[in-house]
């Protein structure tokens, strides 16, 4: 993945983790739409995003991602109910043991994206990939990595 | 291990951004070197035997086709797998056209996020697994619970299909609500003869013979799942043959004990033993236990010796039975009831004379009721004017905040029988909104605005309205210092989830809305699907409906059971779903409360958490909240989602 860039402007890597059927499908909306959005994040796809393990997010940050987005169906429209709800509890749970770790809670964004939402994926991707490259990569001492 | 990566063109779509050449260069440092084919467009027709027939060729032990999303084509590779000779399961995709081709600007950018996610499906296949479909033996039979005219629907929709279906109802008669209405909106029929081919067809047609009606019954266990439900139900005694009696009521005639019969609303009396109103089906009366006399211990068998079909037919001793069926789908047709109008303040519900709810008018309208079909005061005087309040506990934060939708059209309908047999009557309509949806409804609506004998007046909140008793004696009903006088009101309560909703949701673990309604799968897209796999929702269960809305619903359901369950096919199983190492598990039920599809079970004797694969649907939320990590989401393993995320991030 892109590290620095030849302009040196810092690139920011971003793992994205999508539910399958709304914000996968979201993205593939905004593919749909044919809008350039800036590379930094690669998608890691999942059934649900009550699937994302809080070991994942910190795993990622541990093997070299400076940032993470976990995206959703919305409140309320979950494929499985209430997988989200889980996701959202979880997300909770992840920010406090990233303040402990030293990791900017900003660096782990959760937000909610419908399958017909191609312009907010697309609005949403530009804003991560913005508010991690200003936060600049991220630097996890030796002790917090293990 | 053999790893064989099925690049697509799709023409320029992702070769103008994405060069397939730079890819296969690139994939000499990936793990395992993979092999690269490059095809035009893998998803047509020549595209597909290209990379079928370079499957059967190479024999490779896993496979990543990058091309477009896997929502347009993952089950297409999967066949071509299939057809290959491979596991389906064993291939991986890459959304190289829409995630990445189609919204990057920059095609060196774009080649080099393409190489990074193939890189990471590579790094995923390696550990992907062969998983198969399992199939598993299935009842097609119904339980059907409710025999409305949802419930009556679907069992002889089922029934004439070939099924068979239990058919359970609480009280001793079927029709539901309806049958007992003189007259129903929007075209005025006559309620029981329209509904009378159905119950006659239910009870004696060529195909009743596949319904089983148990009358006087209700479920009282459920185990097993979609498919396979194990249903135990209590039959209470009627103390009549259904099958061996002629519905002659020389019993009823000789009975010494009366009581006030619920079937008209407490407004009439019957006998112990009795039908439940003139002209209920199944024609046959019931005994009610505790106010025969026997239960007070005389030794009365007067009905039993009137009866003119011999000894066996009425049965003082018989006591409840419990039976058990086996059935591989469920439908509730409960159906609903009206909120209790005394809760809403000021409208003197059962604390003044002459105001009735909407069910109490029905019966007093009906011919087979406690008036035969005349409409009277308690003084037995026609009344001169009649109040109509509609919005009795609807649209009312403080009751029920949503619009009941039958109750305008039956409003409306009340008028027009109302002026029909007492011309001189003013008819005095309250409403908070008028809802008459529909090609129909607009007739009798029509026909109340123009009556010179009705006004129709619009009220803000309820709480402005109150029904009071004047010094006359007639009802005043005042709304904002307006008021007017009144021998009767009529009231139109919200409608609300019938007894026994609550005890079925519990019973089978099937949600309920905040209402008490059962839940619908989807509001729009799966309305007559309940949360729980084989359960349907038929009629005013699931929300306040009309019988022309509850029959097609009936009809939904049968359609759901039909086609997903037939006779001597099996279900597949999906692999993609969670299994318990029973070795790992320590029997927290973390799980447990987590799935939301009650797909999990605690095996008490062994203190573990079970996975049924038939109600699993897949989502990994369980895996996630195992703190032993003895769960597995196959084909979403962690081990699999972590060597992606390492291969992305190399």
């Amino acid at each position: 993945m892109t590290g620095q860039s030849v302009q040196g402007v810092f690139e920011p890597k971003i793992i994205g983790f999508l539910c399958n059927w709304c914000s996968y499908a979201g993205a593939d909306k905004a593919g749909g739409m044919q809008a350039p959005y800036p590379p930094n994040v690669q998608v890691i796809r999942v059934m649900c995003s009550g699937r994302v393990d809080p070991q994942f997010v910190l795993s990622a940050f541990e093997r070299g991602a400076d940032g993470v987005i976990i995206l959703a169906c919305h409140p309320g429209d979950c494929h499985y109910k209430e997988g989200n709800c889980r996701a959202l509890q979880r997300h909770s749970m992840l920010n406090l043991m990233l303040e402990q770790l030293g990791i900017e809670k900003d660096r782990c964004r959760l937000d909610y994206v419908s399958a017909g939402e191609g312009e907010k994926f697309h609005r949403v991707i530009g804003e991560v990939v913005d508010t991690v490259r200003t936060l600049g990569p991220l630097q996890l001492t030796q002790e917090n990595r293990e | 291990m053999k790893i064989g990566i099925y690049f697509c063109n799709c023409g320029s779509n992702i070769a103008d951004k994405i060069s397939s050449a730079a890819v296969s260069e690139a994939t000499s440092s990936f793990p395992d070197q993979p092999y690269v084919v490059t095809v035009d467009f893998i998803c047509s027709e020549d595209g597909k035997a290209q990379f079928e027939e370079s499957l059967r060729m190479e024999q490779p032990d896993r496979v990543v086709v990058a091309a477009c999303s896997p929502r347009d084509h993952e089950s297409t590779f999967r066949r071509c797998m299939t057809n290959a000779g491979l596991n389906p399961y064993l291939m991986q995709m890459v959304n190289i056209r829409e995630q990445i081709a189609w919204v990057t600007e920059d095609p060196t950018v774009a080649t080099e996020k393409a190489i990074t996610a193939i890189r990471g499906a590579v790094c995923r296949v390696r550990l992907q697994q062969p998983l198969e479909k399992k199939e598993l033996e299935v009842c097609p039979d119904a339980l059907v619970i409710g025999a409305g005219p949802a419930g009556m629907k679907a069992a002889m929709s089922l029934a004439e299909a070939g099924r068979s279906v239990v058919l359970v109802e609480r009280t001793p008669v079927i029709g539901g609500l309806p049958v007992r209405f003189e007259e129903l909106f929007p075209a005025l029929e006559c309620a029981p003869c329209m509904l009378e081919p159905l119950m006659g067809d239910l009870l004696h047609s060529d195909h009743a013979e596949k319904i089983e009606l148990l009358t006087m019954s209700e479920v009282i266990e459920v185990t097993g799942f979609y498919g396979n439900f194990i249903v135990k139900i209590r039959q209470a005694p009627r103390h009549v043959s259904l099958h061996e009696c002629i519905g002659c009521g020389e019993c009823t005639a000789v009975c010494p004990a009366t009581m006030k019969n619920v079937f008209n609303s407490d407004a009439s009396e019957r006998k112990a033993i009795d039908f439940a109103y003139a002209g209920a089906l199944p024609n046959a009366p019931y005994l009610v236990e505790e106010v025969c006399v026997r239960s007070q211990g005389e030794e009365c068998r007067a009905c039993k010796d009137a009866c003119p079909m011999g000894e066996d037919v009425v049965d003082l001793d018989q006591a409840a039975e419990v039976v058990e069926r086996r059935v591989g789908s469920i439908i509730l047709a409960t159906g609903s009831k009206l909120y209790d109008a005394s809760q809403v303040i000021g409208m003197g519900m059962n604390t003044l004379p002459d105001v009735y709810d909407a069910m109490q008018l029905e019966r007093m309208l009906s011919s087979t009721g406690p008036t035969g079909g005349e409409i009277l005061t308690s003084n037995s005087n026609a009344p001169l004017s009649v109040a109509i309040i509609h919005c009795v506990g609807s649209l009312d934060a403080e009751h029920k905040p949503y619009c009941s939708g039958i109750c305008c059209q039956y409003a409306f309908k009340f008028n027009h029988l109302i002026s029909a047999r007492l011309p001189d009557t003013t008819i005095t309509h309250y409403h908070r909104e008028l809802v008459t949806p529909g090609k129909e409804a607009f007739t009798l609506f029509n026909h109340a605005v123009g009556n010179k004998n009705s006004t129709l007046k619009r009220y803000d909140n309820i709480r402005d309205l109150s029904v009071t008793q004047g010094k006359d004696n007639r009802l005043r009903v005042s709304a904002k210092g307006e008021a007017i006088a009144a021998d009767m009101v009529v009231l139109c309560p919200a409608v609300i989830p019938a007894d026994g909703a609550e005890q079925l949701s519990t019973l089978l673990d099937v949600s309920r809305d905040s209402f008490g309604f059962f839940r619908e799968l989807h509001g729009r897209m799966d309305a007559a699907q309940s949360t729980l796999k084989g359960v349907y929702l038929a009629g005013a269960c699931q929300e306040p409906m009309d019988v022309r809305s509850a029959i097609l619903q009936g009809m939904a359901t049968a359609g759901y059971a039909l086609s997903s369950l037939q006779p001597g096919l099996t279900i597949e199983i999906e692999p993609i779903n969670a299994e318990v190492d029973e070795a790992r598990c320590a029997g927290c039920r973390l799980c447990i409360s987590v799935c939301p599809y009650r797909a999990i079970t605690f095996d008490g004797e062994h203190r573990i958490s079970k996975i049924n694969a038939v109600l699993c649907h897949g989502c990994g939320t369980c895996v996630v909240a195992c703190p032993a990590r003895a769960i597995t989401g196959h084909h979403f393993t962690n081990d699999q989602i972590m060597a992606e995320i390492e291969g992305v991030l190399k």
